[in-house]
């Protein structure tokens, strides 16, 4: 065993700095932890023995796993996972692609050409969401006015019921979350492509790499972490997200842009059935949990130098 | 580096510290609903009122202050809080705080949800607490809307009834006897041939475009269900045996006759800001649903596009709105869509003691009848119901055509009669079946992707699952 | 950058392939800018109905009156920016002071329960709000009585497990062997956070406090929730107010929301400069 400072020996050095490791540890999370614990856990947990009452401001009733086996039987439960389901494939690996693209695609201009971008990308996610769902509203008009309708007009098209007709509805709203609100994803590639080291670059071009080969060995599993990070927060977020389908389209056509977040919305306050709403939410947030830990196991492992 | 963080930390650490310092400062004061067991409280002693109230009306919001004065002076030792809160998301607040067990003394709903918050015990009958003379103020039928079962729950504020808005230089080239129409009421036969006639009628600035122009998308698909089932013989859910009608073949009529409207040139995929947008352009002949309160912003428009100061809806031209009733069909005697919205009253967790309900009821019947109500229906073009409204009408006089204020007498005296002895629970099953079968079904209909039968059958099938074979009509 | 070629000899070439990659950016740039474009130019016309409103792409009339309106609505208009303002400063602090050091703890120091810990963390993430609202609302407005408080806008969100994620993913590429050669010299958890960890982070932090601010300045619901008093409402709750129930004051409400909009402009541009140089984290090879 090598001889460290003053005759501590490596390992007792080791264990040392584990124990003051732990203490530091917990100090520098602490704030979290008890943010967390007091405004996130307590709520989790009283919603976990809601969903199994049949809840009543006045006086609840224990009800056990009542409210979970109904949902097993629910026809439009399952549709709307299935909606939900369709609306995440199809959004959360696309804007995540076209945000780094993106991101590629700004770094060979000057940095005032950068700024105009970042600021451009940038500015859905600042205006309103009533606002922009207005906007949108106007752009999907089914009367030969709306913009759209005008576009495809001038192709000699018959002006179409972007939002009222089952087989362009839900494509209408993917459409919508491709055009808007890049802007977060594209900082942080950014951010991420920033903390590249260019001695990489260095080396590779030593090797005569072509571009596509510099992003497919360098950029890509650099970036990894933050790949990681906007799939399982964009998976997160859009399995969550009913809002702005249901102002557009009221659940569309026969059901068919009911996401889930619309349920557990109606159950919870139109309904007054909480406890419904309660099971629907952890069911959902189990089947979130699932798809997570596998993207996990696919992207997680750790770059180390 | 070190500076800044030790700084921004500094700075960190005194905001908190400050909000915390604020927060206990700026402490709402308790009201009784939250305290503990209530013992007996002296009727004069100082109390306190919350009302969640949205924007009633486009000015309403600004009077907000002195409405809360007035009632002060009126009752100097109770105060009314009122709570302001977006239409669209008034109600999830209020049932967030109702599933906390501290709802508000006083809301604003439509009538339609009494059962909903009966059904979970939260609403509080005021029978005993109202007096005789308040009671005896009201219209019966808008007040009919409020009870429930055998209880009260609320007062009712105005009773609107959904017609239809019709273009007058239109419908004259068209030969439509739109003022005997106006308080005899029509067939929907007459009403398909009318719009059938409607499309391509030249005016003096415009041609029309669409017979009529229907808003259904999004949010507003129940209103067509809703106003056209109740003239086809089906003034309600349930009929007097308390049996879902939706199942009978009247309601099949209503869909099929949907189909036919699309079929004869109607535009029924609009939103609402687009069927007035299409009336004050001129590119239709009728507007649904139409509303009183519509007269007065095609007179603004008018007036606009004679000041010719640019700031008129663009494209528009001066067009006279015409209240039309709904046309009636089966046969059926006229049953007009009403829709009653009222200051519903609320009770908590805790039960509230009797001098509080006596004193919420005072707050409620203040905001309800005299000067605010006339006030607040006259900024809505809303018929008065109460005496002491219409007493307090001459000072907001409101520029109506007499021949629209015609119709609306008419149509008030037609309106669908409340039905408080349905249960609650059967209520609530109809409601889900109108959220979750009626509706989704109904916008795919529009889309000409399914036929009325298939809705129908859907319909059908839902109601024996949620009534049972003998809950339904069969006929 | 050194992933794109200089092409230093070739300008020709070098403006062709710019020309090249501009087209696709330009493109989604006027597919993205369009709604604003839209929001904006609707601000400046007359505040009538949303009904009334024709939608135009240049409007016939300019007129500030919208913005007027929008001031003279409420006596509290002002006051809903600035609540808005001291709610979303106040978060955005305590974000990226915790969330960067929760961040690092996780991601780099090894104490006992880090992993698991962190994966509870992320599995409330994924809990949909509307069931832990009412809970939420019981335990500020029922048992701590913090309605119309600063404190009922801030502390529910003074630490995410968003950011803290982020922090920590980031975190990671940072090599260990600089915290390695620190803890040698003596250095203590703290001064490695001070010293060497904030300074690597600075793009990060940037994001989170775009991030953090962004979103907690556009959030509605949970500010509608726990304000009662109109003094107290933030800039998003007073614009709803807009809405009547069968019209919408559109173009006052575009006014607000393009004033709305200008904060976070600010707060932007003002930290642009963390995000033009990398951090060069290769200085440990050195």
């Amino acid at each position: 065993m090598k001889k460290g400072n003053g005759g501590i020996t490596v390992r007792q050095k080791h264990s040392a700095y584990a124990k003051e490791d732990n203490i530091w540890g917990y100090l520098f999370i602490s704030m979290a932890v008890i943010v967390f614990c007091v405004f996130t856990m307590y709520p989790i947990v009283n919603a976990c023995i809601i969903s199994m009452q049949k809840y009543n401001p006045i006086q609840s009733k224990w009800v056990g796993l009542d409210n979970y086996n109904g949902l097993l039987t629910d026809k439009l439960f399952f549709k709307s996972i299935r909606n939900t389901v369709v609306y995440t494939v199809l959004t959360v690996p696309v804007n995540i692609a076209i945000s780094f693209i993106l991101a590629i695609l700004i770094f060979p201009f000057k940095k005032w050409m950068q700024t105009t971008f970042k600021a451009i990308y940038y500015l859905p996610a600042v205006a309103s969401g009533v606002s922009l769902s207005v906007v949108w509203l106007w752009i999907y008009s089914s009367l030969p006015s709306g913009l759209f309708n005008q576009l495809i007009g001038i192709f000699g098209l018959e002006s179409q019921n972007w939002l009222g007709q089952s087989k362009t509805a839900m494509f209408s709203l993917v459409l919508m979350s491709w055009l808007s609100s890049h802007g977060t994803n594209v900082i942080i590639y950014i951010a991420a492509l920033l903390g590249i080291p260019k001695d990489h670059f260095e080396a590779a071009e030593i090797d005569s790499a072509t571009f596509f080969q510099k992003v497919h060995y360098i950029v890509l599993p650099m970036v990894k972490p933050t790949t990681l990070f906007l799939f399982v927060t964009g998976i997160i977020s859009s399995f969550q997200v009913f809002m702005n389908a249901y102002l557009m389209t009221a659940g569309g056509p026969d059901n068919n842009t009911t996401m889930v977040g619309l349920l557990i919305f109606n159950n919870a306050f139109k309904y007054s059935e909480f406890g419904k709403a309660s099971a629907q939410a952890l069911i959902l947030a189990v089947a979130i949990a699932v798809i997570s830990l596998l993207q996990f196991k696919f992207m997680g492992d750790e770059i180390e130098y | 580096m070190k500076k800044h963080v030790n700084l921004l930390s500094l700075v960190l650490v005194m905001i908190m510290a400050a909000t915390m310092l604020n927060g206990c400062g700026k402490e709402a004061t308790p009201t009784v609903n939250s305290s503990a067991a209530p013992s007996s409280i002296a009727p004069e002693e100082p109390d306190t009122i919350k009302a969640l109230l949205p924007p009633i009306s486009n000015q309403f919001i600004e009077r907000l202050d002195k409405v809360q004065a007035a009632f002060h002076k009126q009752y100097p030792n109770l105060t009314l809080v009122i709570e302001a809160a977006s239409w669209n998301d008034r109600i999830e607040k209020l049932d967030t705080q109702v599933n906390a067990g501290t709802p508000p003394d006083i809301a604003f709903l439509g009538s339609e949800l009494i059962a909903k918050y009966v059904n979970m015990g939260v609403a509080m009958n005021i029978t005993k607490y109202a007096t005789a003379d308040m009671i005896s103020d009201y219209d019966a039928a808008p007040l009919k809307y409020m009870k429930n079962g055998d209880g009260l729950y609320g007062l009712p504020a105005y009773m609107e009834i959904h017609g239809i808005g019709g273009n007058k230089e239109y419908m004259e080239a068209a030969g439509i006897d739109w003022k005997k129409i106006q308080t005899k009421g029509w067939t929907f036969e007459e009403f398909d041939a009318a719009v059938k006639k409607g499309a391509g009628v030249k005016g003096a600035n415009s041609t029309s475009k669409y017979g009529l122009v229907f808003a259904t998308a999004g949010t507003t698909t129940k209103n067509f269900i809703e106003i056209f089932a109740k003239n086809a013989g089906m003034p309600s859910e349930f009929n007097s045996d308390i049996k879902y009608v939706y199942t009978s073949k009247k309601f099949l009529n209503v869909l099929t006759s949907a189909s036919k409207l699309i079929a004869d040139g109607a535009n029924m995929n609009a939103t609402a800001g687009e069927r007035w947008n299409l009336f004050l352009t001129g590119q239709t002949m009728f507007t649904g649903k139409g509303l009183a309160t519509f007269e007065s912003s095609a007179k603004a428009n008018n007036a606009k596009l004679k000041a010719k100061d640019g700031s008129a809806v663009a494209g528009s031209v001066p067009v006279d709105y015409v209240v039309m009733p709904v046309p009636t069909s089966n046969g059926a005697s006229p049953a007009y869509y009403s829709v009653v919205d009222g200051y519903v009253t609320f009770r908590g967790k805790t039960a509230p003691t009797e001098v509080h309900m006596k004193n919420v009821v005072k707050a409620s019947y203040f905001l309800a009848s005299g000067e605010n109500a006339a006030q607040t229906n006259a900024d809505l073009f809303a018929v008065n119901i109460t005496k002491t409204a219409r007493d307090a009408e001459s000072k907001y006089p409101i520029e109506r055509e007499a021949d629209n204020l015609a119709s609306v007498k008419y149509l008030m005296a037609n309106a669908a009669p409340a039905r408080p002895e349905i249960p609650s629970d059967k209520q609530a099953k109809g409601t889900k079946i109108m959220d979750e079968v009626i509706i989704p079904k109904f916008q795919a209909l529009l889309a000409k992707e399914i036929s009325p039968q298939t809705m129908y059958d859907a319909v059908y099938e839902a109601a024996v699952a949620a009534f049972g074979k003998d809950g339904i009509v069969k006929d | 950058m050194g992933l794109y070629n200089d092409y230093n000899n070739n300008i020709k070439l070098r403006c062709l392939r710019n020309g090249l990659i501009l087209l696709p950016l330009s493109l989604f740039a006027v597919a993205t800018l369009f709604p604003i474009y839209f929001m904006v130019i609707s601000s400046f016309a007359a505040p009538v109905e949303a009904g009334a409103a024709s939608h135009l792409l240049w409007p016939t009339k300019w007129t500030l009156d919208s913005y007027i309106f929008f001031f003279n609505y409420s006596k509290y208009s002002t006051r809903w920016l600035m609540n808005s303002l001291i709610a979303s400063t106040a978060v955005t602090f305590s974000n990226v002071v915790f969330a960067s050091m929760t961040g690092y703890a996780f991601s780099k120091i090894r104490f006992r329960g880090n992993k698991l810990l962190f994966n509870i963390l992320l599995c409330a993430m994924m809990i949909p709000y509307q069931v832990t609202q009412v809970p939420l609302y019981i335990l500020i407005v029922n048992t701590f009585h913090m309605q119309n408080t600063y404190a009922a806008l801030i502390f529910p969100s003074s630490v995410s497990v968003y950011n803290i994620f982020l922090c920590k993913q980031f975190m990671s590429s940072i090599p260990n062997e600089i915290i390695e050669s620190a803890k040698i010299e003596g250095c203590t958890q703290l001064n490695i956070f001070y010293r060497i960890i904030m300074p690597l982070s600075k793009t990060v932090m940037a994001v989170v406090a775009i991030t953090t601010f962004m979103s907690n300045w556009n959030t509605f619901f949970w500010p509608f929730l726990v304000t009662s008093k109109m003094e107290m409402q933030t800039i998003q709750v007073g614009l709803k107010n807009f809405s009547f129930a069968n019209s919408t004051y559109f173009a006052p409400m575009m006014a607000g929301a393009t004033i709305a909009a200008v904060p976070m402009f600010v707060l932007f541009f003002s930290m642009q400069k963390y995000f033009l140089e990398g951090v060069t984290v290769g200085a440990v090879k050195g």
